[in-house]
């Protein structure tokens, strides 16, 4: 195992990207390779070793062997775990946007919050943020309809808007609330969130799982309300307590479904 | 400055040399027969050469490639390159940026490209992408199959001013040729309609496909254009439409053909688009005998394919009513553009994949064409590109051709679905094309086509467009090494253009500007203004654009490759 740590020794105005610092990248890299590494900042590129001091402990065969570090205040740092495919990164901070955009396998480990686009288009893998997560969680980018497509993401705080766009496979798992549009365009996949949902979840939607155990302040109505069910197994997972279930939306044709706690959503029914 | 090539094996259908030891000689841009004693040597041996490619039909400028970038950045995410001392930016998969398009047809040794359908009203735009592609020759299509104008002159059989406004309309948008689209159908599509066979009368017009189809190919001859009628024929992607492809190919049997640099008098377009039996999807079977059958008993008619390459890609034609069915069919997202008076655009996203039945069988249409089409100056290699796939796969649809193998791999290995065994009959046809044929497909039966004298070929006289690649005819067996054959042919070991090299071993080593080629039809400049005066208020009344603002001016045209034609001559 090799556990790779970036201590911040300053922070940049204009944002670092990572995405060339990922396990499958460095796993072989020794510590002389990361000194003499050119950090990309705005449109030039600087000695990573002017932001970082970094410590190199271990060997690694593969980037599965690889554990990544990152201590400081990391919120100028983006494109963290960026396409990576397996490993280990773990953040002390909060990060900057695109953490864990397009990783197909592998964890990472935010001790803070994440600026928008974390985990878009992902394929694999776990994403798990304690803090809060802003827009565009586990969506697609601009003109794509393929959002996440497969992997986990967990999110211990709020989420917000359009959290799961286009969501084509995989799980995301929010644990506070959610602002509008969760799961808007969603094909496939689920979504849960256990707080409050602002506005308008499964907009267009398809198809997949939207389950809010929280209230929702407005609804769409080009959704049917279907049955009330108690303690649903929905994707394979089981929930307990009384949901009515939704499905749409029908301005698509969609057949995707939303459920809703009935305790906490009297005021639609 | 004067080069060698020395010692390659050359093949040049135009001039009969198929896999000869040979030096090619050039200097000062133009194939030579002599050198001097201080010619730079570029050493062949053991290498294939071939005049720089030319691609008869495919997409690269324009306003639908505008709005294509522009509504799929997915796409540009794509084939990101980053700028080098020498080359900009790259950046798109299926629509690349304009820079990428050069670059990557100058990788694959391709010198020449015609933009298949320019819309006359966004010529000027057309020509703008034009001037931003480096590296490769490009001549445009200018749409007439819609045209209202059009539309009145063929209703009236008045083939005389048909001709003139050919004549005067290309002129107007420096136009190499007559391309039609779905004639009638993009227009019936303003209506939200469509047209179905070559009988259906166009909404408002009164007028036919076959109406249409024989009067442009009267009137083109008339002029003696230097390519024939380029024809999109009706019901394009519907199952059944194989006998709309063959009556519409029957539609121009009794015209003459008036061009000495040409041998046909239509030019079928994607083909493999064109050549589908059964009813509907279910039923969806290969009708590619019955077309190739078709073509191999009549020479006046030429083809290209539009291979399948079983990419995810962009669709994009001026056939908007199939856009549309296209659309309803794959639920992805869709653009649709009028464009007043003359044509119409869509565009979709599609993904074409081996799992996918139809898909496989359409992949299988195209090689049946390939394989069937027995006279290979009679069938060009296209992917139409990008509808149905990139133009950057031809080294793959050559390694197809060339490897019975690998296509029989493909249908074992589950790589394409089973169905394509009981829809089509590509598994039983073994014929492997040679070297000589995939230069003829490539190069010398384009180059024919659009009666480009100086290109495609090799002789004395023609411009240094060359190709080299790195194969050794003597020591391959495409058959078993086509990944060596895709290899090759997708990163040329020289390209060059005009004399000047491009490509070294894969990577553009230098850039040139453009040339733009269009045909001026002399003869006729009375005849015009005569017709100017009738159609004038006709246009002042429709049109939202002032005539002052429609033509495309010279300085749109910065490096002009100019076909003068004489009218009737």
């Amino acid at each position: 195992m090799k556990t790779i740590t970036f201590n911040q020794k300053k922070i940049s105005s204009i944002a670092l990207e990572f995405d060339e610092l990922i396990p499958d990248e460095v796993f072989n890299w020794k510590k002389s390779d990361f000194d003499k590494y050119m950090v990309p900042i705005g449109n030039s590129r600087f000695p990573l070793s002017d932001y970082f001091d970094i410590e190199v402990e271990g060997e690694a065969e593969s980037p599965a062997q690889v554990k990544m570090v990152l201590n400081g205040d990391l919120g100028r740092v983006k494109y963290i775990g960026c396409k990576m495919t397996d490993g280990q990164i773990v953040t002390n901070s909060s990060v900057d946007l695109h953490c864990g955009a397009e990783m197909s396998g592998g964890s990472i480990l935010i001790n803070g919050d994440a600026e928008s686009y974390a985990g878009r288009e992902m394929t694999g893998g776990e994403l798990e943020i304690m803090g809060n997560v802003k827009e565009f969680c586990g969506a697609s980018y601009i003109g794509d309809w393929r959002g996440m497509t497969g992997g986990i993401i967990t999110i211990h705080g709020n989420a917000g808007k359009q959290l799961g766009e286009c969501l084509s496979g995989g799980e995301i798992h929010v644990k506070g609330d959610c602002d509008i549009l969760a799961g808007i365009h969603m094909n496939k996949g689920l979504i849960r969130i256990d707080g409050d949902v602002t506005r308008s979840p499964g907009g267009q939607m398809l198809n997949g799982d939207i389950v809010i155990n929280g209230s929702v302040s407005r609804f769409l109505e080009s959704f049917n309300q279907d049955e009330i069910v108690l303690d649903p197994t929905i994707a394979g997972k089981s929930f307990l307590g009384k949901y009515v279930k939704f499905t749409g939306d029908i301005v698509r044709n969609g057949k995707g479904t939303i459920w809703l706690s009935a305790e906490k959503n009297r005021h639609l029914l | 400055m004067e080069y060698i090539i020395k010692n390659g094996t050359v093949y040049d259908p135009t001039n009969n040399v198929a896999g000869e030891k040979k030096d090619i000689m050039f200097k000062d841009g133009k194939i030579v027969d002599n050198v001097s004693s201080d010619a730079k040597v570029i050493d062949a041996n053991d290498k294939i050469v071939m005049a720089a490619g030319i691609d008869p039909h495919s997409h690269i400028a324009g306003p639908k490639l505008v709005v294509g970038r522009l509504y799929r950045p997915e796409d540009s995410r794509r084939g990101i390159k980053s700028k080098t001392d020498v080359t900009r930016a790259e950046t798109g998969f299926s629509i690349p940026n304009c820079p990428a398009t050069g670059y990557r047809y100058s990788r694959m040794g391709y010198g020449t490209v015609i933009e298949a359908a320019m819309p006359p009203l966004e010529a000027k735009h057309t020509h703008e992408e034009i001037i931003a592609t480096p590296n490769i020759d490009i001549g445009a299509l200018s749409l007439f199959g819609n045209n209202w104008f059009v539309l009145e002159y063929a209703k009236d059989n008045n083939i005389d001013d048909l001709a003139t406004f050919i004549s005067k309309w290309l002129k107007l948008t420096r136009g190499y040729g007559v391309k039609i689209v779905n004639p009638g159908g993009s227009e019936a599509w303003g209506w939200g309609m469509n047209v179905h066979g070559i009988d259906d009368p166009v909404p408002y017009f009164d007028v036919s496909s076959r109406d249409i189809i024989h009067s442009l190919a009267e009137a083109n001859e008339k002029l003696g254009l230097p390519h024939s009628i380029h024809l999109h024929p009706n019901d394009l992607g519907h199952p059944g439409n194989y006998e709309t492809t063959v009556s519409s190919m029957d539609i121009v049997k009794d015209v003459s053909k008036n061009s000495p640099v040409r041998d046909q008098t239509v030019h079928m377009t994607h083909i493999q688009y064109h050549s589908y039996a059964g009813t509907n999807w279910r039923d969806f079977e290969s009708g590619a005998e019955d077309v190739a059958k078709f073509i191999n008993n009549n020479d006046y008619v030429t083809c290209d394919v539009g291979q399948i390459t079983l990419d995810e890609t962009t669709t994009m034609t001026a056939d908007a009513p199939m856009e549309f069915d296209l659309h309803q069919l794959n639920g992805l997202k869709w653009a649709n553009k009028d464009i007043e008076l003359e044509t119409a655009a869509g565009i979709v996203p599609f993904i074409y994949s081996g799992r996918n039945s139809v898909h496989s069988v359409q992949w299988a249409i195209g090689l049946e064409m390939f394989l069937m089409v027995e006279n290979p100056w009679q069938i060009m290699l296209t992917t139409d590109s990008p509808n149905a796939g990139p133009f950057i796969r031809y080294p793959r649809v050559i390694s197809w051709l060339m490897s019975n193998k690998r296509r029989v791999e493909m249908i074992e290995n589950g790589e394409v679905h089973k169905a394509v065994g009981r829809k089509s009959i590509i598994a039983t046809l073994d014929r492997e094309y040679d070297f000589n044929e995939i230069a003829t497909i490539s190069r010398a039966a384009p180059a024919r086509a659009y009666g480009f004298a100086d290109k495609g070929h090799l002789g004395v006289g023609a411009r240094a467009d060359i190709a080299v690649y790195d194969i050794n005819p003597n020591n391959i067996d495409p058959s078993n090494d086509y990944e060596a054959i895709e290899h090759a042919f997708g990163n040329a070991a020289l390209t060059v253009k005009d004399g000047q090299i491009l490509v070294k071993d894969g990577e553009v080593v230098s850039t040139k500007e453009s040339q733009t080629i269009w045909t001026n039809v002399q003869g006729l400049e009375e005849q015009e203004n005569v017709l100017m005066k009738k159609i004038m208020p006709v246009f002042d009344k429709y049109y939202t654009v002032k005539f002052e603002n429609y033509p495309v001016f010279d300085n749109y045209v910065p490096n002009p490759i100019q076909v003068n034609v004489q009218a009737g001559k």
